[in-house]
């Protein structure tokens, strides 16, 4: 008898708690709290051969905070993210699993278009590219985001040009080409082109490489002549014809994209093809 | 030499019959099999993390299983009054001792087996679901496993090393975790103060840090786990000389314990 009132008295508590309790839960915030990863090396000492798994937990926990800053219709929610202690965990990671690629890949894409934070990411890119030795990826990451983002074309052609030697894809080797180029790095462009060329199995990839540096040899010629120019009439000349007519020149070599070479307002030798016709 | 492999055989038997590690050995397979829908989580590697999830999986219960093997053998024995039968036959403690490593060495050495032949098939699935640029490298797999095995087979010898010297069947079983905590990352430790941390350290620290290193054995070379999961080369020279390692700690560790055993008083 008495337990039953004690257990009829419990259940009456637990309906009085439940309720409450649920509602809650439905009410929380959205965004859960990312919480504290200690620092990569201290973990890694207690971490022992778990430290892969550890790595592994930590990027899923960044990514699974990420996910709940967003509403199921694609809006961020009104709760600023934690990004300074996302990065921090995603180099606690790092630093456990220098090779976890999940790891590269949410940092290139969540803090390089909203944050700008191109310079860290690019340090954690060159940290990953220590180890992951032959992957393509990290390169073809960092020279996008020091081209697109910085600007800066000679180094995003040298980490272009890592990544076509990594990989043998013809795209990173006209990325690399098209920064060396706007970096007024041509002649470097040129080099390694032709060692692409040379190195390149498939006759179509191959065909590619040369278009590509046919046209750098072409901006190559003219922009020597111009500088011949610039250093006899103190000046630059109004277009390239007069380039040719002044003995500068012997001729406007043709653009193998099928446009034609021209000067920019600001001297720069330019293609109506933007060098990426119809190829 | 019969009554040697006798008590290997019976040690193993012993083993095979304990209802906890059935237990644990259940939980590690349904770990396993849980792999694949775990690998998902992934956003650009599932192969490799399938690799890194099993391989962590076994390791982790290996490590279990070791510990309360080597902390729990010789504990047992004395608290089941066993140890005072089996003493009054002609065997020397240290032929016994022996026996119950090797048993226990088999049995780590058939769990690692197992759960690697479970933890292949799942990876072969997870892999042809979502294929990775990295190819599977079942070679430095095999390894990595075998080095674990190795490294809990050393951790084992340690368990019975503080088995030896102990009543209380605590001791072992915490000490063997601590050593396996302090060798994972003796090496680290090691490296930290043999660089330009330890000149800013007093050289008799030092000196403490690094005997210290030299004393516990160092579990960090048995990791090979990075070469399995994303097929980064291994050096063989480097192999050799773990395994050399590994063979010679756990017989000078054995020498230790049989030494400790044979001089020591029983109820």
């Amino acid at each position: 008898m008495t337990r039953g009132l004690i257990l009829g008295a419990l259940l009456l508590l637990y309906a009085l708690v439940v309720v409450p309790f649920t509602t809650y839960m439905r009410q929380r915030p959205v965004a859960l709290k990312l919480g504290y990863t200690p620092a990569g090396e201290a973990l890694r000492l207690v971490a022992s051969d778990q430290r892969y798994l550890l790595a592994q937990l930590a990027v899923d926990r960044v990514l699974f905070y990420f996910g709940s800053l967003f509403t199921k219709d694609g809006h961020r929610v009104s709760t600023p993210p934690e990004y300074f202690n996302m990065f921090a965990t995603m180099q606690s990671a790092l630093k456990l699993d220098p090779y976890n690629m999940d790891a590269y890949y949410f940092t290139e894409a969540a803090f390089t278009w909203e944050l700008k934070r191109i310079r860290e990411v690019n340090n954690m890119l060159d940290y990953g590219m220590k180890y992951r030795t032959w992957d393509a990826q990290l390169p073809f990451y960092a020279g996008f985001n020091a081209a697109y983002f910085s600007k800066d074309y000679r180094t995003a052609s040298l980490y272009m040009q890592k990544a076509a030697e990594l990989s043998g894809n013809p795209l990173y080797t006209t990325l690399a080409s098209r920064y060396f180029y706007e970096a007024g790095q041509s002649a470097l462009g040129i080099t390694f082109l032709r060692a692409m060329e040379q190195s390149a199995k498939d006759a179509k990839v191959k065909k590619i490489y040369q278009v590509r540096r046919k046209a750098l040899e072409g901006i190559t010629v003219i922009s020597d002549a111009l500088n011949r120019f610039r250093e006899a009439r103190h000046t630059l000349p109004p277009d390239l014809k007069t380039l040719v007519r002044e003995g500068f020149l012997s001729r406007i070599p043709e653009d193998p994209y099928g446009g034609t070479f021209y000067l920019d307002s600001k001297g720069k030798v330019v293609s109506s093809s933007k060098l990426a016709g119809k190829q | 030499m019969d009554v040697f492999r006798a008590t290997v055989v019976m040690t193993f038997r012993w083993i095979l019959r304990d209802r906890v590690l059935h237990a644990i050995l259940a939980v590690a397979l349904l770990m396993i099999l849980l792999v694949p829908a775990l690998s998902t989580f992934s956003m650009r590697q599932v192969q490799e993390l399938s690799i890194t999830l099993s391989l962590s999986a076994i390791s982790f219960v290996l490590l279990m299983v070791t510990v309360l093997l080597g902390a729990s053998s010789v504990w047992r024995d004395i608290e089941r009054r066993y140890l005072a039968s089996v003493l009054t036959l002609p065997i020397s403690r240290t032929v016994f001792l022996l026996g119950r490593f090797c048993g226990i060495a088999c049995f780590i050495a058939l769990c690692g087996v197992v759960l690697g032949a479970a933890a292949a098939v799942i990876i072969s699935v997870s892999s042809a679901q979502y294929p990775s640029d990295i190819p599977i490298h079942w070679d430095k797999i095999g390894l990595a496993l075998l080095a674990d095995i190795a490294k809990y087979i050393m951790l084992a010898s340690v368990g019975i090393f503080f088995s030896t010297v102990s009543t209380s069947f605590y001791f072992p079983f915490f000490a063997s975790i601590g050593i396996y905590l302090a060798g994972s990352g003796s090496q680290e430790v090691y490296e930290y103060v043999s660089g330009q941390f330890g000149k800013e350290m007093g050289s008799v620290s030092v000196a403490l840090f690094k005997a210290v290193y030299y004393l516990i054995p160092n579990f960090a070379a048995f990791d090979l786990k990075v070469p399995a999961i994303y097929g980064v080369p291994v050096l063989p020279a480097g192999l050799g000389l773990t395994f050399s390692y590994a063979v010679l700690y756990c017989a000078i560790l054995l020498c230790v314990s049989s030494y400790t055993f044979s001089r020591r008083q029983f109820p």
